[in-house]
């Protein structure tokens, strides 16, 4: 593989976080314009460990996410009671001043003779980890590869769970869900942490493979981005949001010929497929489905004849 | 919750990775300018290379230039290109095609002898 | 005092463009329950258009306005063909989506219309200031607030006292009933959503005259403004439009006195976010919510 093509598939691994985490608060049936917000937290909490105070990539990571974590918690304690737009708008207005406070935020101490860290409007520059310590730029896309990887594992025995089907019952009718024994509040919380880890962790990797991050990077186009890739790609299985971003970034270089037209043909072609599909390729009903024919054809249980001869008749 | 076994099983691979790491290499600086070209949207570069601590010029360097747009950090960015070096020592030219005018993240990458990325945030409006 | 009260004379002034967005933004929020991102990106193509004639031939400004008001029109149509009519009512989230799928769009298409980052665009009034006893105001800005209250009166006129009124009120109620009583609710819909551009469009007109100026942030600027007024008055009701608008506006000028730019923006989302979570129906709150327009603006909106 070519320098070029690590970047793309790397990019991919790292935006796919994001995306994760505006799914997973989807599951409940929120649509949050503001886990940028945490991806950002992520990123300058990394930056900082490794690329100011010299702490191992490690740690950076975890430090990472669990801010991302903790303020996702700040966050989801005031605003989980909202719904729909309000809830919306509240995480936009969060994160987008988050983002004016990285703006404001300045941090730097001299390393090398070179003032290191956070500056303003400027931007976080100089988060050199991967060339001081030799990381070839395979090494990276694999240690993001390594933990996306984990982390849609997390999510798949997540799904299979009682916390995950208490997700999806909120997603549906919260009200529904409560008269059921599910302690709505409590699970929206974790739901919320969740996305903010994710958020968080993919951050910290953004960080260091870019090297640099600035608040500009986190406006409200990377949320609605990573919102419209669990759309595109579905809302049935983790693998719905991923295949979003495969498909905006891949598609979004395989029409690097349309030029200056790109954006105009890339719009366009999600407008159709949300026509088509309204949530998205892989949708509940697909997912379902394709689960099913793997599931059934192993072992066609006598019981299940019965219930089917009986339904039949 | 769920997800910290995965986690901990990957913090565990990337502290593998990074042990291998060793000494800080050469950590280069860069000076570009990039002047508009007769066609829309091309620019030539000028990119003038040295060593951060001792200021002597890096030669023989694979330098490629790339571009982002911080606001859109997805959906613009320029494939990116080559530099070839120029007559002077540690001076390297390349021609990007930008997708529209605005603030750009001109990305310096070095490879070969040197590898480090230099990041420079810049302005590009159309000729006047 | 009196540079406080001046501050907040140009806080109202400058809020009377938020309430003109916010008015639009409302309108559709409050008949189709769904958020249209391609608000703002609508106003830039007509305002695009605008320009771009304004450049070439340099027409009277009334023709420039024509032109701006009409281009949103056209755009806003375009958006409500592709992303909310073929969607059907549950699927909010999806034609939020396409509304942002949309947007790039027509940013990338206005960007190719005029690739700079700004351009002059025809004042009304020359930039001149008026003094009235100690305090100073432009009027650009008072052409913007009695549009914005003329507006409004039309607005609450036709929903309340005519036939069209009737039958959108009827949808915003129950749109399987209005139906069912022989009211066309997808030609409601698109006539609703083509009125609210063109509110759109007189505001992109008015807030550019008053700047001399376009540049190509409009629309991420219209989209945003017009949200957080209509969320600080209160969801989808008029006069909840035009005192968000008004309220965004002071705050942002008495906190950008205080504390300089960075911070107006950092107050505004501070504000907005407080109000959310203390009173989430906005400053009009839950009465308008029950009464007005936006019956079940506390409600989900986009799931399902």
């Amino acid at each position: 593989m070519d320098d070029h093509l690590i970047g793309i598939v790397s990019n991919i691994g790292v935006i796919s976080f994001v995306a994760l985490s505006a799914y997973l608060l989807l599951l409940t049936g929120e649509i949050s314009f503001g886990q940028q917000a945490f991806f950002a937290i992520g990123a300058y909490t990394s930056g900082i460990v490794t690329a100011m105070w010299q702490l191992p990539f490690a740690l950076g990571l975890g430090a990472g996410a669990a801010t991302g974590a903790a303020a996702a918690l700040l966050v989801g304690l005031p605003t989980l009671r909202l719904h729909g737009l309000q809830f919306a708008i509240a995480t936009l207005a969060f994160a987008e001043a988050v983002r004016i406070l990285f703006e404001l935020f300045r941090y730097q101490i001299v390393r090398d003779g070179e003032l290191v860290g956070p500056n303003g409007i400027e931007g976080f520059r100089n988060i050199r980890y991967i060339f001081e310590n030799d990381v070839s730029a395979t090494e990276f896309m694999l240690i993001i590869y390594g933990l996306l990887g984990a982390t849609l594992f997390g999510l798949f025995l997540l799904e299979r769970s009682r916390l995950g089907t208490a997700f999806r019952m909120i997603g549906e009718d919260d009200l529904l869900a409560a008269t059921q024994g599910v302690a709505v509040v409590p699970v929206k919380l974790t739901a919320a942490c969740l996305a903010g880890t994710i958020a968080g962790l993919g951050g910290g990797l953004y960080a260091h493979l870019t090297t640099y991050v600035e608040p500009a990077i986190f406006d409200v186009m990377l949320g609605v981005h990573s919102l419209a890739y669990g759309l595109i790609g579905g809302l049935g299985t983790a693998f719905g949001p991923l295949l979003g971003v495969v498909i905006d970034i891949g598609l979004l270089e395989s029409t690097r010929w349309f030029a200056g037209y790109r954006m105009i043909v890339f719009g366009g072609l999600v407008a159709v497929l949300l026509i088509v599909r309204p949530r998205g390729l892989l949708d509940e009903q697909l997912v379902h489905r394709i689960r099913r024919a793997v599931r059934r054809r192993p072992r066609p249980s006598p019981a299940n004849d019965t219930v089917l001869g009986k339904e039949l008749s | 919750m769920i997800a910290v076994p995965g986690f901990l099983l990957s913090l565990l691979v990337a502290m593998v990775l990074s042990g291998s790491g060793l000494a800080a290499g050469v950590k280069a600086k860069a000076e570009v300018s990039c002047a508009a070209t007769a066609k829309s949207l091309e620019y030539d570069c000028a990119i003038k290379l040295s060593d951060q601590r001792s200021g002597a010029a890096l030669t023989g360097v694979d330098v490629t230039v790339g571009a982002d747009m911080p606001s859109m950090p997805m959906a613009h960015n320029v494939k990116p290109v080559k530099a070839v070096p120029d007559s002077a020592a540690g001076t390297y030219r390349a021609r990007i095609l930008l997708e529209m005018h605005g603030d750009w993240a001109v990305k310096v990458d070095l490879a070969g002898p040197v590898r480090d990325r230099i990041v420079k945030s810049m302005r590009f409006e159309p000729k006047p | 005092m009196i540079p406080f009260i001046q501050t907040t004379l140009d806080g109202l002034m400058v809020g009377s463009s938020y309430g003109l967005l916010a008015l639009g933004f409302a309108l559709i929020f409050g008949v189709m329950r769904r958020l249209n991102l391609s608000y703002g990106p609508s106003i830039m193509i007509g305002a695009y258009l605008g320009t771009l004639l304004y450049i070439k031939f340099g027409p009277p400004t009334y023709v420039v306005a024509i032109v701006a008001v009409a281009g949103s029109v056209m755009a806003g149509i375009y958006v409500e063909r592709l992303c909310f009519a073929p969607l059907g009512v549950g699927a909010g989230v999806a034609s939020m989506v396409s509304s942002f799928a949309i947007w790039m769009q027509l940013e990338q298409a206005s960007l190719l219309m005029l690739p700079r980052h700004s351009y002059p665009f025809p004042s009304l009034t020359g930039g001149e200031l008026w003094s009235l006893g100690p305090f100073v105001v432009r009027p650009d800005y008072l052409i913007m607030l009695a549009a914005m209250l003329a507006m409004s009166a039309a607005l609450t006129l036709l929903l309340y006292r005519t036939r069209f009124g009737l039958g959108l009120r009827a949808i915003v109620e129950n749109s399987l009933a209005a139906s069912l009583s022989g009211i066309d609710v997808e030609r409601t819909m698109l006539k609703a959503f083509a009125l609210a551009s063109a509110i759109g469009g007189v505001a992109g007109f008015l807030v550019l005259s008053a700047n001399q100026q376009v540049t190509a942030m409009l629309g991420m600027w219209a989209t945003l403004k017009g949200l957080i007024a209509m969320m600080i008055g209160g969801l989808g009701s008029i006069p909840g439009a035009i005192v968000g608008g008004l309220a965004l506006g002071v705050i942002e000028a008495h906190s950008q006195n205080l504390f300089g730019p960075q911070v107006r923006d950092l107050a505004a989302y501070a504000v907005l976010f407080v109000l959310l979570v203390l009173r989430p129906g906005g400053i009009l709150g839950t009465t308008a919510v029950r009464r007005g327009m936006g019956q079940r603006g506390g409600d989900r909106w986009t799931t399902t």
